[in-house]
């Protein structure tokens, strides 16, 4: 039943499998007012750095100050009705004064930084969108050399700099592209079924599960047959990428990484 | 001869149908046969059924009894079943459905609450049925008529804390966990009134000053020892003669970052085992110390009675996401077998109690790092039959990448990135007298992982990951039957007779599968349509 090179699909599964995520939001995108929530934040995020991160830090994880990020009065605040009355009112008792120069507007600007410091923290990693926030000085730890040379001896006879890989550094995001390079996906796996009559289908596989097999032919239509009844050899153009997973080092990894950024 | 036969079959029906429809508090402490009256079908967790109706010889001729339609909802939840009613939840809802037939008898939609939203389960106290919500609500509904009876909030959405799990019933006591993962919550678990919902007790994962062993496996220049992690989010189980409650933890936070908690980090990825009266921890075992993975350890604990190396022994076997399999003696938590049922290269060793030792090389670095062992298995309920001593589940390979995003000690929420790059997905069958594997099954495919039941009629029954409905042989793991419902399958099967006739069921994508073999004679005579329905004068 393996059917392999649809893999990465699982990857996103494995994620959305964890704990049931909560439901989204109500409604969908407004692309308007999340440009409009975005300079909010901005604007909010100056005005923290010049009244609030003394004691917050620039971030809003604390330091002198509470931690505003896990701030369950934070958390529950709607446009500033919470934050606002805290920051216009100061709390004396702790040592926190009144802020009472900064306008509405101004607080609903820090509210707004706040709720985006909240999600950055909360969604920095995980099911955010495909983030490009991995820099690729970060990953390139190894050296060109170690792997032009590992590339020479492992990828280069499929692969080519010049050729199918002239400036896949520029193609994709740092850690895209060294996902990519460990496990690509997209290449469509093919197969050959053969009947007991002894006639040949040729095509994309569609279908593998033990039980059918399908495929899109040559001739552009779906075919199937039970397994049982025919046999099918599959070709995994990526099969090498597949065998290579299990054998790479760190050390190879960043090497290779290293090399292909230099790829533009 | 036939008349008798269906004579004889009335007369049961009849006496079927005369007791009152609430739950018997007795049907929890033994095996599953006319009822499946909680998450896994009893306290211990195995998921083993002794019905034998459906079995190795006949299980190829099984076929559809009925089907009942969600219309769209998306179901994770396990069902249950007492006295021919079934409920069957997700989100905010709930559907009690005629578990002989498919029709609907009600259905309950909270007030006010939108629709959508994963759930777990329900679990039935007498004739009120409890669910936890997408916004961590705990509700009490009436079992009759489907009508909210009170609803508690139990955690802060603010938090990113939500709901879903199925509770369990102890005697008197609704046990509960929760949910939530990217912001800092610590996780616990409570006991609650059934009739009331007042707090009767709560355990928390975080660590308190006068717990020396828990407190000092964190650090304490910061507040991060009490921010959060070990989550309680997939139901436990529970041994009425020791009575001990046995649940799985959840990962610490910040996730994926070493630094920010230097220690153990207890109670977080760990199986605690509880006493249920007073929620006072009896003995732990941390099945991932420090962990930086996101290894849950949540998965259930299974509990089964037999013999070790030629001495009687209470045991626990828990197969983690973390790819170890382990047993433990579940009277003190003290490990038997801890064994890799994966490639783990994250495990440099283990202490002497069976703990492993996490490698320091393969933690979350910032130009990443390749690790094996994770998501060998997920919450997925895995199952134990006690005729073969085999442990099933549903199995995966992966190489993962996982890069540090947010180092040092300010890190909060998810401080990391992991990345699953390839996968192998197998059902195993692993022997609890060693934590070898007896046998493996392929189950490739794009699809989800499903959870499993064992019957005594020698059947192991889950679907595999290109959405097939399976059932193998529990000795060899030979494919006998399979079915393409065209879904997924979000939890697993269960089993239950009612009128002489074994039902299993899948909830499927939106849609409940009921299978059974072909009517008998006997059968037909019954449910064959009256004439009132049939005749045209």
């Amino acid at each position: 039943m393996l059917v392999a090179g649809l893999i990465v699909a699982a990857v996103f599964l494995l994620k959305a499998q964890e704990a049931g995520a909560p439901p989204p939001g109500p409604g969908g995108r407004n692309p308007a007012a999340e440009a409009a929530h975005a300079a909010a934040a901005e604007r909010g995020r100056a005005l923290f750095k010049d009244n609030c991160s003394a004691c917050h830090a620039e971030d809003a994880t604390g330091g002198r100050g509470p931690d505003l990020i896990r701030s369950t009065l934070v958390r529950h605040d709607k446009s500033g009705d919470l934050v606002g009355p805290v920051v216009a009112n100061g709390r004396i008792e702790k040592g926190m004064p009144a802020f009472t120069s900064l306008t509405s507007g101004q607080v609903g600007d820090i509210a707004a930084f706040l709720q985006a410091q909240i999600t950055l923290f909360d969604l920095h990693t995980r099911f955010g969108p495909y983030p490009n926030d991995i820099p690729a000085e970060r990953l390139a730890t190894g050296t060109v050399e170690a792997g032009k040379a590992y590339f020479d001896s492992h990828c280069s006879s499929c692969h080519s700099p010049t050729g199918d890989l002239a400036g896949i550094a520029k193609k994709y995001n740092p850690p895209d592209l060294e996902v990519r390079f460990l496990y690509p996906s997209g290449a469509p796996t093919t197969a050959v079924v053969t009947l007991p009559s002894g006639e040949k289908f040729e095509g994309v596989l569609q279908l593998n599960d033990g039980f059918y097999v399908g495929i899109q032919g040559k001739d552009g239509w779906y075919h199937s047959w039970p397994a049982k009844s025919v046999k099918v050899e599959v070709h995994d153009p990526l099969a090498a990428h597949a065998a290579l997973l299990e054998k790479y080092t760190n050390a190879d990894m960043h090497n290779l990484f290293t090399y292909l950024e230099t790829l533009k | 001869m036939k008349r008798f036969a269906v004579l004889i079959l009335f007369a049961c029906l009849a006496a079927a149908r005369v007791p009152a429809q609430e739950l018997d508090p007795g049907k929890i402490l033994k095996p599953p046969t006319d009822t499946w009256p909680t998450y896994n079908g009893d306290y211990t967790g195995r998921r083993y059924s002794p019905l034998t109706q459906i079995n190795r010889e006949n299980v190829g001729s099984l076929t559809l009894a009925w089907a009942f339609q969600t219309h769209g909802r998306s179901l994770e939840s396990m069902p249950i079943e007492v006295n021919g009613i079934m409920y069957i939840s997700a989100g905010n809802e709930i559907w009690a459905v005629d578990a002989r037939n498919g029709h609907q008898i009600w259905h309950f939609a909270r007030p006010g609450a939108p629709v959508g939203g994963g759930n777990k389960g329900v679990a039935m106290w007498k004739d009120r049925l409890y669910m936890t919500t997408p916004d961590a609500q705990l509700l009490c509904v009436d079992a009759r008529t489907g009508k909210m009876i009170w609803q508690i909030q139990v955690d802060d959405p603010a938090l990113k804390a939500f709901g879903g799990v199925a509770p369990l019933v102890i005697r008197d006591h609704i046990i509960i966990g929760t949910s939530g993962d990217t912001a800092d919550l610590p996780g616990f678990l409570e006991s609650v009134d059934p009739m009331d919902g007042k707090i009767e007790w709560r355990w928390d994962a975080m660590p308190k000053k006068d717990d020396a062993v828990a407190w000092n496996s964190w650090p304490h220049d910061t507040n991060v020892s009490t921010r959060g992690g070990g989550m309680t989010w997939i139901t436990g189980t529970y041994d009425p003669q020791l009575n001990l409650l046995y649940w799985g933890t959840g990962n610490p936070h910040p996730v994926e970052n070493s630094e920010a908690r230097v220690g153990a980090n207890l109670y977080t990825c760990t199986i605690v085992a509880l006493n249920p009266d007073t929620g006072k921890l009896v003995w732990y075992f941390q099945s991932s110390p420090h962990d930086t993975h996101d290894w849950d350890t949540v998965m259930t604990p299974v509990l089964f009675d037999g013999t070790f190396k030629g001495k009687p022994r209470k045991m626990l076997a828990q197969a983690n996401k973390n790819g170890l399999f382990f047993v433990l003696d579940r009277t003190n938590g003290k490990a038997l077998i801890s064994e890799a049922f994966v490639p783990a290269n994250w495990v440099k060793g283990y202490d002497d109690r069976g703990q492993p030792i996490p490698d320091p090389d393969r933690e979350p670095k910032p130009d990443g790092v390749l690790v094996t062992g994770g998501v060998g298995t997920n919450w997925q309920a895995p199952s134990y039959d006690p005729e073969t001593g085999l442990f099933y589940v549903n199995s995966r390979e992966t190489m993962g990448v996982f890069y540090l995003t947010m180092p040092g000690k300010s890190a909060e929420g998810w401080a990391g990135r992991d990345f699953f790059l390839g996968s192998k997905s197998m059902l195993k069958a692993i022997d609890v007298q060693t934590g070898k594997i007896r046998w493996t099954a392929d189950t490739e495919g794009r699809g989800g992982q499903s959870g499993i039941l064992t019957t005594a009629g020698h059947l192991v029954f889950t679907a595999d990951m290109s959405q097939n409905l399976v059932a193998l042989d529990a000795s060899t793991g030979k494919v006998l039957w399979h079915m393409y419902p065209g879904g997924s399958l979000g939890t697993g099967p269960i089993t239950y007779e009612l009128d002489g006739r074994q039902y299993v069921v899948f909830l499927d994508d939106s849609v409940a599968y009921a299978f059974a073999l072909p009517l008998s004679p006997a059968h037909e005579a019954v449910e064959s349509r009256s004439s009132h329905a049939a005749s045209n004068p």
